[in-house]
């Protein structure tokens, strides 16, 4: 190996990633760790007020409710990765409109989520799909008004999340069953088993990393919900979450409140990634 | 050879075909309110096809009104550009530690995996009053700026596909008298191409679809597609058979990619969660 110009060369070829990573993700950090603890607005003396931030977001229940709202995405998560699972499981082979399943079957992943929040107005309006479907089979009992009725509103708008997120999770999914050494399902044929057994005893454990990984995907992501609900509601109608509430408190120059819910939102996440490296040491 | 009874392939439609249903009803009355004249919106429900599906009054009034053709030009300005600087600066990151032992390049390793314990809307709050004191914030350099990251799924894919391809060749080509520039950019890179496409495709369908970042930078002169649709989904005065005509447009690239690139997609995927 020459070595005229190596660390030159190992340098150059690693400097800017580097700089774009401390200046757009340490730095910004830092500085919300710091900033917590003041009431700066963006411009003007920064003036330290202690806990005062991190008091605030836990005294109001304004506040309080928007965590709670994180709870919700957090349950639909369950039905979300139950279904995407039973997808991967049988899609997993090979037989007659394979790709036309998984086509259709793709479709959300791929749509953004002004598209979706359109789509799921339509859905749950007054006069739509749901309440006129309900009406077809004669349950007008069940007929609401979903994005009005304040109990029924934030489960109403997680459930979207089952709709929007179940593709990755089955992609994800299917990618770790098909890397499962197919001799083996053939061994477990000629010992005689049934596809139901394959199922539960192969094709199961075999995933149960993947499973992990998605479960604290879903546990981190619900807690930095924000397109749906503040695109469709704006976060009205107690739909509100960490992320609109930094959304609004950058917009309205509370840099150091938005700063606390920041730092509020990186712990949660640090959390639940430090639980997932304990974890997935142990396998 | 095969274990699967009748009773369980008959299962597997059934579930395959309810999924599908479930995954299709949403768009049913997206698709037949495009179609719609406005009067026949607010009179028929919303699962009642339209009279006319030759009826292109919206989707015309859509393009016109909503200026949509100029931030897909954004969008496409946009992702062309970060795509572009994503990809190189990935491969020359991944090039470097997967070839080369120098030191702090744990170091290295660990800057890159930490930035996936820190969440993107965490950091926004002070990574926005950086772009306004430096005048970008409205700019589509602020949008570009912050997609050119190297992200350490993207540098896994990149070290994959690095662990396929000998490190004899390099060798060859230094006794050659290439320098290490040379070797990275006319031989080792070509060689990295499959990788390329899967990080092109999984990224730019995410930073397509982003609203976010967008939305935050950009929601005056400069827009981007999805912050147009938003702007013109958010204004009362847009009639709503309107919007769904402009969101039919919306899905039509993003549809297009995917029937050519639907197996990248599938596999990339699930490539880049075998780290």
């Amino acid at each position: 190996m020459k070595s005229k110009g190596r660390s030159a060369f190992i340098f150059l070829f690693l400097i800017i990633p580097l700089i774009h990573l401390i200046i757009f993700s340490y730095v910004p950090i830092i500085g919300n760790f710091v900033l917590s603890f003041t009431n700066w607005k963006g411009f003007g003396d920064i003036v330290f007020i202690g806990w005062r931030n991190y008091q605030r977001m836990f005294t109001n229940t304004e506040y309080i409710s928007m965590f709670k709202n994180c709870g919700w995405y957090f349950l639909v998560a369950i039905p979300q990765l139950v279904f995407a699972l039973l997808l991967a499981v049988v899609i997993n082979g090979k037989f007659r409109g394979l790709n036309i399943f998984k086509g259709i079957l793709i479709i959300p992943y791929l749509l953004n989520g002004v598209i979706i929040s359109t789509i799921f107005i339509i859905f749950f309006n007054n006069t739509g799909s749901l309440n006129t479907i309900l009406e077809w089979l004669h349950l007008d009992y069940l007929k609401h008004q979903w994005l009005q009725d304040l109990k029924l509103v934030n489960p109403a708008i997680a459930s979207i999340s089952i709709w929007r997120y179940y593709g990755m999770n089955f992609i994800m999914f299917l990618g770790a069953l098909q890397s499962i050494p197919t001799d083996i399902y053939e061994a477990a044929t000629l010992d005689g088993c049934n596809k139901w057994q394959e199922i539960i005893y192969i094709s199961i454990p075999a995933i149960k990393k993947v499973l992990f990984i998605n479960i604290l995907l879903s546990v981190s992501g619900s807690i930095q919900v924000f397109e749906i609900p503040y695109i469709m509601m704006n976060g009205s109608n107690g739909t509100g979450t960490p992320v609109i509430m930094i959304q609004q408190s950058m917009s309205t120059n509370r840099v150091g409140f938005a700063a606390a819910l920041s730092v509020m939102v990186f712990i949660i996440v640090l959390i639940v990634v430090g639980i997932q490296k304990l974890f997935v040491k142990e396998d | 050879m095969t274990n699967e009874t009748k009773l369980y392939k008959v299962i597997r439609y059934l579930f395959l075909i309810g999924a599908c249903i479930f995954v299709i009803i949403p768009l049913v009355p997206l698709i037949f309110m495009a179609f719609k004249t406005g009067a026949e919106y607010s009179s028929t429900s919303v699962l009642e096809p339209p009279k006319n599906f030759l009826n292109t009054y919206n989707f015309k009034y859509a393009i016109r009104v909503g200026n949509l053709g100029k931030a897909f030009l954004n969008t496409a300005i946009i992702l062309t550009i970060s795509l572009i600087i994503q990809v190189t600066l990935t491969c020359m990151v991944a090039y470097v530690l997967h070839r080369f032992d120098f030191m702090f390049k744990k170091v290295v390793k660990i800057m890159f995996t930490l930035t996936m314990f820190i969440p993107v809307v965490a950091t926004q709050n002070l990574i926005f009053r950086m772009m306004y004191a430096v005048g970008l914030v409205n700019t589509m350099w602020s949008v570009i700026l912050l997609y050119s990251g190297v992200g350490i799924v993207g540098i896994y894919i990149m070290l994959n596909q690095l662990d396929g391809i000998s490190k004899e060749i390099d060798e060859a080509a230094y006794i050659d008298g290439a320098g290490y520039f040379y070797t990275f950019a006319r031989i080792i890179f070509p060689l990295m191409k499959p990788a390329c496409t899967t990080m092109i495709i999984i990224n730019g369908i995410g930073l397509y679809n982003d609203f976010y970042i967008p939305n935050l930078y950009l929601n005056r002169d400069v827009q981007t597609f999805t912050v147009a649709l938003y702007k013109f989904f958010g204004s009362m005065a847009t009639p709503f058979e309107i919007v769904a005509a402009a969101i039919i447009i919306g899905m039509i690239p993003i549809i297009i990619v995917f029937i050519f690139l639907q197996k990248y997609i599938y596999n990339g995927l699930a490539g880049s969660v075998k780290m």
